[in-house]
């Protein structure tokens, strides 16, 4: 459903992505793991439309269609969703009329009418179960004074309403305490499927007990060093990323 | 002092004894009328070598001889509702026009009604505020108005009266080069409450520079709003005074949306302990229209409190400026001040100049401004589209949602909710899919 060829991605001038091959199948949850400034969330930027990033080289297909050709917006109506590492404050905008119009935006690209309100108030109390989300967090505005637990399980609010074909989280772990992981854990696996794929970045192995991967890569300075399996996972945590023989942080400190 | 040019003042001395002709009113207004066109003419125009007209250009209006507006008729449709009773004054051209208007039954001794017509009935209540707009001596637009004003409105309140019903004064001119002075007089006597709404409105070129007063007595409670949707033609400039005694509530929204050029000048002095003043702005400009705000708050006696929030939103070459001041007498210890201005600029050609100032002279006061300028989040902007939301309208939502906070003050719904939709119209949201 995603497939990934030979990309190569500059920010400013600099090199970041140097050659990323990685072809995930429906169903699939793969893993990326890699130290800070490998590249990381470059690769999910990329995927989800972000300016600032110049693909230089290689292409991305999802479902066959070139990804790269279209706007960010596009690619959500597509089916494509991004967990942002830092979720975004918009003070002035309520949760609920901002998912409202993301669920309608995708409905009109894909000719539908607009969703009925009865059915909008269902499915958005029974995802807001499924992350333990206080009703009262629906009208505040998006993001705005929450903690960071609060911002992620947003994310994974906002995707179980939109219900995706393809998800990438950004370091959705980052900055959560052990019960705010299980709850987005719990959420992410509530949504995986037959037809739903996967990309789950992050630095620790941690999430990973919680969302268990069917492919882990590891990313070091650009490139895809080694993938493999779930067990890939537990063996960085043990050696850690030195082994790669890769200065951590280069491609950070170089963008 | 420089003289004035006398291609400048001729046209107006002119108007002035052509106005001043087969006038039927109080000698003593009359002596007013001759003492402000007098001192119009010592004043002259502003120009922009005077501090606080250095960002108005007045070229476009000098170049215009404008005229003692026509008598014109207007059907009722083209002015604004409240969609809730009101008590209602509507002027053309900046005559009263009974036909338009409704007043409601009110208390005893309470007082609302053309300034003409209260003249003549009520002459001792009227009178001696006409003499002067304190503050606003040395503005211009005051003086002119003081000499020119054909109408206006007289309200005034006697003590402990309340009134729920809002006021709706809708002022409306017509066009072809006219210059209306409308003078607004409001008196809020001990403990009065009344909800005021002034709308102003019209077609075509014109002048419009209403001046208004508000006294609010002690403990009296006033919310005011200022609804300026001028014609894209128009000039408007207005000049309002406000005076609190102790423990009064000004609460004045100033909404600016029209206009080619459009100023207000605010002067508001908290001559009591523990007045309160509650100031909030929003204007939105595009195309080449200029907006201004020029607000002056002084704090005269202890324990008065101040908000101020001024926003506007300008795009394609629109221009504005916001001058305010905060200012703080001696005597005026345990001030609470604050002051914020900012600036949404959905253009790289708009332009926003911004001046928040302070002069604190008691020690023991709070007082804090704030200012800023910029453009829409890019990143706030990526979360909206990555959820799906076309870029068009995202950037609506983020405008809508810098905006509405100046509108969720508003407590009148049905005046809220009109503003919302203009507000919507404006960025051509569709404000239907709210929830």
């Amino acid at each position: 459903m995603l497939e990934i060829h030979n990309l190569h991605v500059t920010v400013e001038g600099r090199d970041i992505l140097k050659g990323i091959d990685l072809i995930i199948h429906p169903g699939e949850t793969h893993a990326i793991m890699g130290p800070n400034g490998s590249g990381k969330s470059t690769l999910a930027n990329v995927i989800a439309g972000r300016e600032g990033y110049t693909v230089t080289e290689g292409s991305i297909l999802f479902e066959g269609k070139n990804l790269l050709e279209m706007d960010p917006e596009i690619r959500a109506c597509e089916g494509l969703f991004l967990a942002f590492q830092y979720p975004v404050e918009i003070p002035g905008v309520a949760n609920l009329y901002f998912l409202k119009a993301a669920v309608n935006a995708v409905r009109k690209y894909r000719g539908e009418p607009p969703v009925d309100a009865m059915d909008f108030w269902e499915l958005v109390n029974e995802r807001m179960a499924l992350v333990k989300m206080d009703e009262s967090m629906l009208k505040r505005s998006v993001n705005e004074g929450f903690s960071g637990g609060e911002k992620k399980r947003n994310e994974v609010f906002q995707m179980a309403v939109l219900q995706p074909r393809f998800a990438v989280m950004d370091e959705t772990d980052s900055g959560l305490d052990i019960d705010a992981l299980k709850v987005v854990a719990d959420g992410v696996n509530a949504l995986r499927g037959p037809e739903r794929g996967f990309l789950v970045i992050t630095h620790y192995q941690r999430l990973l007990d919680y969302i268990v991967p069917d492919h882990v890569h590891v990313l070091v300075n650009g490139r895809i060093a080694r993938s493999g399996g779930k067990d890939l996972a537990l063996e960085l945590e043990k050696q850690g990323y030195a082994l790669y023989n890769e200065e951590p942080g280069r491609a950070r400190r170089a963008a | 002092m420089t003289a004035v040019a006398p291609l400048f003042s001729d046209p107006y001395r002119q108007r002035f004894a052509a106005f001043m002709t087969n006038r039927r009113e109080p000698d003593a207004v009359a002596r007013l009328r001759h003492s402000a066109f007098e001192r119009f003419t010592t004043l002259g125009l502003p120009t922009r070598e005077q501090e606080s007209w250095r960002l108005t250009d007045l070229n476009a209006l000098q170049a215009i001889a404008f005229q003692r507006p026509a008598e014109a008729a207007l059907d009722a449709g083209v002015l604004p509702t409240l969609e809730t009773p009101t008590h209602r004054l509507a002027f053309v051209n900046g005559r009263f026009a009974p036909k338009l208007s409704r007043l409601h039954e009110l208390p005893d001794q309470a007082l609302v009604a053309s300034l003409g017509q209260a003249l003549l009935t009520h002459p001792e209540r009227v009178e001696p505020y006409l003499e002067r707009l304190p503050g606003l001596e040395n503005h211009p637009f005051a003086a002119l108005n003081t000499a020119f004003w054909e109408d206006g409105v007289l309200v005034d309140l006697p003590r402990g009266v309340v009134i729920d019903t809002p006021i709706h004064l809708v002022f409306y001119a017509t066009g072809g080069d006219s210059a209306v002075h409308p003078r607004l007089l409001l008196v809020l006597e001990e403990g009065a409450q009344a909800t005021v709404v002034v709308e102003y409105r019209g077609a075509g070129r014109y002048l419009n520079a209403p001046m208004t007063e508000l006294q609010l007595d002690t403990g009296a409670v006033l919310h005011y709003h200022k609804i300026q949707e001028e014609s894209p033609q128009a000039f408007h400039f207005g000049g309002i005074r406000v005076r609190q005694g102790r423990d009064s509530q000004a609460h004045l929204h100033l909404l600016s949306f029209g206009g080619q050029l459009a100023r207000t000048d605010l002067q508001a002095l908290l001559d009591g302990e523990g007045a309160h003043c509650n100031l909030s702005g929003l204007t939105l400009v595009r195309d080449t229209q200029f907006g201004a705000i020029h607000v002056r708050v002084e704090h005269a006696q202890p324990h008065g409190t101040s908000a101020q929030i001024f926003k506007s939103v300008l795009d394609d070459k629109a221009h504005t400026v916001f001058d305010g001041m905060i200012h703080v007498r001696q005597h005026a210890q345990k001030t609470d001040a604050r002051q914020a201005n900012r600036n949404l600029l959905l253009s790289k050609q708009a332009h926003a100049n911004a001046n928040p100032r302070l002069e604190i002279l008691a020690d023991d006061v709070k007082c804090g401004h704030g200012s800023s300028t910029g453009f829409l989040d890019p990143d706030a902007e990526f979360y909206l589209r990555a959820r799906g939301i076309p870029v068009a309208q995202a950037r609506a939502l983020l405008v809508h949602a810098f905006a509405n906070d100046s509108l969720n003050r508003i407590r009148l719904t049905s005046l809220r909710e009109r503003l919302a939709c203009v507000l919507a119209d404006h960025l051509a949201l569709d404000i239907m899919e709210k929830i």
